[in-house]
């Protein structure tokens, strides 16, 4: 995106700028978060429910020094998507023929949604720090761990909800974004829905190493941030060249 | 009016629909949410009012023997319709921002709220779904999550104190008249229930322990009292603000 | 001088407006849920409260009674000042009241501070009842003294010299000030 020469020092110019780089940490913090995740003992596969407590003790003794690099680098970099979520805030924020109410609605259900994560890193990170721990604690710190990681959805689900309930009243000629989105903004809160269940059942698809919980959940949602990044790069260009920033 | 749709809910005298469409939205969804909230926490998971802090450890594990169903099933929905909460703090803050004072209350106010929703409301569900997730753990455990769950639900202060310094201010400086001024005062007394639940840090029993008749009881008369007061002024403030005023900056 | 919607002096009308009214009655409706309480727990422990109460100093309860009383009657004299359009005269009489509040705050942090370090602490039933329930009341003390700062910013501003305002305030210095005499015939007092 190449930024005209005369506007450059315009605010106009200014906003997309910052929009343009809060939108390319969505992939550079993805691609580290990747590696994490990769990294991450405990999803591979997903740690099942069932374990009894001296095999949770055992595993995170074994496997303390990844457990710790990969959470650590969820917990610094997991939060650091907040500017690629809160592109779409400025984006619902541009929509027309609403009173914007939803992008604040929007901006507070991506803090505490993130605010959730946050405290999951910190829960596997206190059950790593002393592999040498009662078994019976670490057992609760590693529930602890993955109910807050899974299945606290409702914040989340708002943030789809919202989206599509955005789109849905931006129904004016120039619409932010294509009619779409709402849809698979919608489809990707049910997705995630089921995942709740994975603070009661402990075997089966809800539970939190299950099909619908962990993989469903948490692959619709990153499905959900590349499709969005696309999206908004769109957006933003289309603003871009809307306000006389970049050529048309 | 009535509460089955947004349309019906939020109408000029004549009974056509009031105010812009996804304020509309929003100030219905308020008491619809709140309510859901309502049986969610007082029938179903029983954190409000709460159980006695003056049991045993076999106490707290007869707790959550006897209720497990319904705590599971309280808070696993609990988990999924958390998302209410920004939205009905969205739609406060939409108002105050059309408040003369300026946005700064609004930001204060949300951002407040936000910090609540971590320790003050997801915390409890999830302490209460992790006892019930293993009955057989150890009981101390149990009494650990009981005590836990329990005291960062009555307990967590400050963030909402903040929010309802913020409102309170912000309502009695407005000239624009967004709410009315005695709802300021009613938000006041708020703040001063959530003073006095400091005390529940430091009793077991009595009438300032978390279940306290002073402390607790009487507080939640007057959270009702307010909760009315906002749904009421609420839907007022949506009713009597132009369809065509410009969206928020 | 006086805002477009005050009535006139000729018509007889209640003072200040709805909303502060709400604030009063409500407030005072709390504050008998709180009595109530401290009643019901009284007699339920009548002995322990009895024993309890004897550490408490009437005397410094009494100055505080007539601090408080002296202060409403400064307040009073404020108004009818700002009705007359005397407004030098108002703001004075309403330092001498806010003055009033300002000693109350300090007695009664003194008396807490000798009361604590005596050890009559949260841990006695009848003390946690007091401290919370004056603890409350100095919160509303507080308040008032804000709302008495507002008062003199309105009647120093030749623009606004609200009447509303002078006596809105004023109706939540009385009820303060009632609040206490509640107080300390109940706490102090009542054997």
């Amino acid at each position: 995106m190449q930024i005209l020469q005369e506007v450059q020092d315009l605010p106009s110019a200014g906003n997309i700028k910052a929009q343009w780089v809060s939108l390319w940490t969505g992939p550079a913090v993805g691609a580290v978060l990747v590696v994490a995740l990769l990294a991450f003992p405990g999803f591979w596969p997903p740690m099942s429910p069932t374990l009894t407590a001296e095999q949770v003790a055992r595993y995170y003794a074994e496997h303390t020094d990844w457990i710790r690099f990969s959470q650590i680098t969820f917990n610094l970099c997991g939060i650091m998507l907040l500017p690629f979520f809160m592109v779409i805030v400025v984006q619902m924020k541009r929509m027309k023929t609403q009173s914007h109410i939803f992008a604040y609605c929007y901006l507070t259900a991506i803090v505490s949604g993130a605010t959730i994560f946050a405290l999951s890193n910190v829960f596997f990170l206190v059950a790593a720090f002393r592999p040498d721990r009662n078994p019976e604690l670490t057992l609760l710190l590693n529930d602890l761990a993955w109910i807050v990681f899974i299945a606290p959805i409702g914040m989340v689900l708002a943030q789809f909800l919202l989206l599509a309930a955005a789109v849905h009243f931006d129904d004016g000629p120039d619409p932010v974004f294509p009619r779409w989105v709402g849809a698979y903004s919608l489809a990707t809160g049910v997705a995630i829905t089921p995942a709740a269940g994975a603070a009661v059942w402990q075997t089966g698809p809800l539970a939190w190493d299950g099909l619908l919980s962990f993989w469903l959940r948490n692959g619709a949602f990153a499905a959900f941030v590349v499709v969005m990044f696309f999206v908004l790069r769109r957006a933003v260009l289309r603003q871009a060249v809307a306000e006389g920033v970049v050529a048309g | 009016m009535n509460l089955l749709t947004p349309e019906r809910y939020i109408t000029t005298t004549d009974g056509d629909p009031a105010g812009k469409p996804d304020v509309r939205f929003l100030t219905w969804f308020f008491p619809v949410w709140y309510a859901v909230f309502g049986v969610i926490i007082c029938v179903l998971t029983r954190v409000t009012p709460p159980p006695r802090p003056d049991v045993t450890t076999a106490g707290t594990v007869a707790f959550f023997t006897e209720h497990h169903l319904t705590i599971q099933i309280g808070f696993v929905l609990l988990l999924i319709l958390l998302g209410g909460a920004p939205l009905t703090n969205g739609l406060v803050l939409y108002h105050m921002k059309r408040m003369s004072v300026g946005s700064v209350f609004g930001y204060g106010y949300i951002a407040a709220m936000s910090v609540g929703a971590l320790p003050g409301f997801l915390l409890v569900g999830v302490c209460y779904l992790t006892a019930t997730f293993r009955p057989d753990r150890d009981p101390e455990l149990i009494g650990w999550l009981y005590d836990l769950g329990n005291l960062s639900y009555n307990g967590s202060l400050g963030c909402f104190t903040t929010a309802y310094v913020v409102l309170a201010i912000a309502v009695l400086y407005d000239k624009n008249g967004v709410f009315p001024k005695w709802f300021g005062y009613v938000t006041v007394w708020q703040v001063i229930t959530e003073v006095i639940a400091t005390q529940f840090f430091l009793f077991y029993s009595g009438p300032l322990a978390w279940n306290g008749v002073l402390s607790l009881w009487w507080a939640v008369v007057v959270f009702s009292v307010w909760l009315g007061a906002l749904i009421f002024v609420l839907r007022a403030a949506t009713i009597g603000e132009p369809v065509d005023s410009p969206g928020l900056d | 001088m006086l805002q477009r919607d005050a009535p006139t002096t000729t018509e007889t009308r209640v003072p200040g407006d709805g909303h502060i009214w709400v604030m009063v009655l409500g407030d005072l409706l709390i504050f008998t849920g709180y009595f109530i309480i401290f009643m019901v727990f009284r007699t339920m422990n009548p002995a322990d409260f009895l024993a309890a109460q004897q550490h408490l100093n009437v005397n410094i309860g009494v100055i505080n009674t007539v601090v408080l009383l002296t202060s409403s009657w400064f307040v009073a004299r404020s108004v009818l000042a700002a009705r007359a359009g005397n407004h030098r005269s108002a703001v004075r009489f309403v330092y001498s009241g806010a003055g009033g509040g300002v000693l109350f705050i300090v007695l009664k942090s003194y008396e807490w501070a000798v009361k604590i370090s005596a050890g009559h602490t949260n841990s006695d039933l009848f003390f946690s009842l007091y401290y919370v329930i004056t603890g409350v009341h100095l919160v509303h003390v507080v308040i008032g003294l804000i709302a008495l700062g507002v008062v003199v910013r309105e009647l120093n501003n030749p623009g606004r010299r609200r009447l509303m305002v002078v006596e809105s305030a004023a109706m939540y210095w009385h009820m303060v000030d009632l609040l206490w005499v509640i107080i300390f015939g109940l706490l102090y007092v009542m054997r």
